[in-house]
């Protein structure tokens, strides 16, 4: 369903990808690991239309969405969980949901839609009047994915929904991760956090300094050698 | 120093309110820009006057009833607001700059205004322009009262559509956020040109209550913009309420300044109380 052919992306003359070919099936968990600074927000970002692609193509649905104005990705079936959440801090919970069910289609299955979300995330439920800004981290993260299945994409990108969280939050999220990926929904997820990524995505891209280097089922990758060393801190 | 009678200080309280409620809707669209699109609008005060002078214009011109003058100039000044906009955006002009730009359009509006209506003095002459009613002994000027009530219903209802309304969400959202808001959907060119049209809508509002309650002459414009500067600022930017609370408080402080101490004394009542809002509260503008 997604097909990214060759992209480049720069900010300014500084490039920061490199020709990177991915792709997501339909139903599939696929992440994309790699060190800081080796382009994964930035390719993120760009299929959610908050960068720019300078080359390359990014189709989805067999639509080439890579030049659409970057309030389209959305209504393409694209949704963003950010790195580092980016709530609306200022405004409600509610009011965050809503907005993530901004475009009429998705408007029209609100409160469906939010009665699912707090189904997912029970203790998102209590927390619905109060400010986004006063939650604490692991909180946010849920009304960050909250927020983007209230658009109802047909794509979930996720952006290191490990990161700044304790241990036992970090397995909670993973889990609803998996559990939004086996009702049917498409993901994408980025990660630092190589081995719980690996743990639960079926395909795997490993990214290094703006450039794939390797790719491959995640159960395979996680076996090879230089992964094991250079992610894992296993010989 | 002088102590005023009990009658004299109510009655300056109650034009203080009045004078705030003028302060106030002024201060809304002028604030909305600010802190919605983080534009720092000083063509706000020119289109105050200009559709102040276009109001009396029309009324002694051709004869049309005052009120009705606010249904032709807020949908006119609605188109100028977003023209004003896109202008803006079409040339990517920083907040700052913004300042620089805006504060051009006023001194074009200005001459304007000078060329077509002379730096004479214009008072708009209609039947309810000097009317007023007494009540327990203190005078109610209704042009004034009309101006205070639409403060209020306007601040109300922007503050309701701010709360209640996706698109108003929309606006408070792409203002903490304009990237993320655009990842939802949201249309922020479209928005933008849409909120600066209701601010500039607004002015003209306030315009035309200007021309009912003041007489109007051209180089009057800038001695408006430092107390609805502080105005804005002690109500938070960006807040539809807030404008309309602190024009109160400044009116209602300056009208006690003026009969407690002298008239020369309003001016430093409201910057005082901007300066002590800044030190006990800082970062709220």
């Amino acid at each position: 369903m997604l097909e990214v052919g060759n992209l480049k992306v720069a900010y300014g003359a500084a490039p920061a990808l490199w020709d990177v070919s991915i792709s997501v099936g339909t139903g599939e968990l696929v992440c994309v690991v790699g060190p800081n600074g080796a382009g994964k927000t930035t390719l993120i970002n760009t299929l959610a239309g908050l960068s720019r692609a300078s080359l390359g193509s990014i189709v989805f649905h067999g639509a080439d969405i890579t030049r659409i104005a970057p309030h389209k990705f959305c209504q393409a079936g694209i949704a963003i969980v950010p790195e580092s959440r980016r709530l609306f801090a200022g405004m409600t919970v509610l009011e965050n949901l809503e907005l993530g069910s901004y475009l009429p289609a998705a408007r029209a299955h609100r409160r469906e839609t939010l009665e699912q979300v707090c189904a997912l995330f029970p203790a998102v439920r209590q927390k619905l009047p109060m400010l986004a800004g006063s939650l604490s981290g692991g909180q946010q993260q849920m009304v960050a994915i909250g927020r983007a299945l209230m658009a109802r994409p047909k794509l979930l990108l996720l952006d290191e929904p490990s990161l700044g969280l304790a241990p036992s939050i970090v397995m909670d999220m993973f889990d609803a991760i998996q559990r939004i990926n086996a009702d049917g929904l498409s993901v994408l997820l980025v990660e630092q956090n190589v081995s719980m990524a690996m743990s639960i995505a079926k395909r795997a891209y490993v990214l290094e300094e703006g450039r794939i280097t390797m790719d491959g089922l995640a159960h395979d990758l996680v076996r090879r050698p230089e992964i094991r060393k250079a992610y894992l801190g296993l010989d | 120093m002088a102590f005023p009678s009990l009658n004299l200080l109510l009655q300056s309280i109650l034009s203080g309110v009045f004078i705030g409620g003028m302060y106030g809707l002024i201060g809304l669209g002028l604030g909305l820009s600010w802190g919605l699109l983080r534009q720092i609008n000083l063509a706000h005060f020119g289109f105050v006057f200009l559709s102040g002078y276009l109001s009396y214009h029309m009324v002694t011109v051709w004869g049309i009833d005052p009120l009705l003058t606010l249904l032709i100039l807020a949908p006119l000044f609605f188109a100028i607001g977003v023209a004003q906009q896109w202008l803006l955006s079409r040339f990517k002009i920083s907040p700052f700059n913004s300042l620089l730009v805006t504060f051009g359009f006023t001194v074009m509006i200005e001459s304007l205004i000078q060329y077509v209506w002379t730096a004479d003095f214009r008072k708009l002459q209609s039947s309810y322009g000097e009317e007023k009613f007494k009540i327990g002994g203190l005078f109610v000027p209704v042009p004034e009262l009309l101006t205070l009530l639409l403060a209020i219903l306007l601040a109300f209802a922007v503050w309701a559509a701010m709360r209640f309304t996706d698109i108003g969400k929309a606006m408070r959202a792409m203002a903490e956020d304009g990237p993320i808001a655009a990842a939802f959907g949201i249309n922020q060119r479209l928005l933008s040109l849409l909120l600066s049209g209701v601010c500039v809508a607004f002015a003209a509002i306030a315009g035309v209550c200007f021309a009912l309650t003041f007489t109007l002459t051209p180089t009057q414009i800038f001695s408006w913009v430092g107390v609805v500067f502080a105005v804005v600022m002690l109500g938070g930017l960006g807040s539809a309420i807030g404008p309309l609370v602190a024009g109160i408080i400044i009116g209602v402080s300056e009208a006690i300044a003026m009969v407690i101490f002298a008239p020369s004394w309003a001016p430093i009542v409201s910057f005082s109380l901007l300066i002590l809002m800044l030190l006990f509260r800082p970062g709220r503008a």
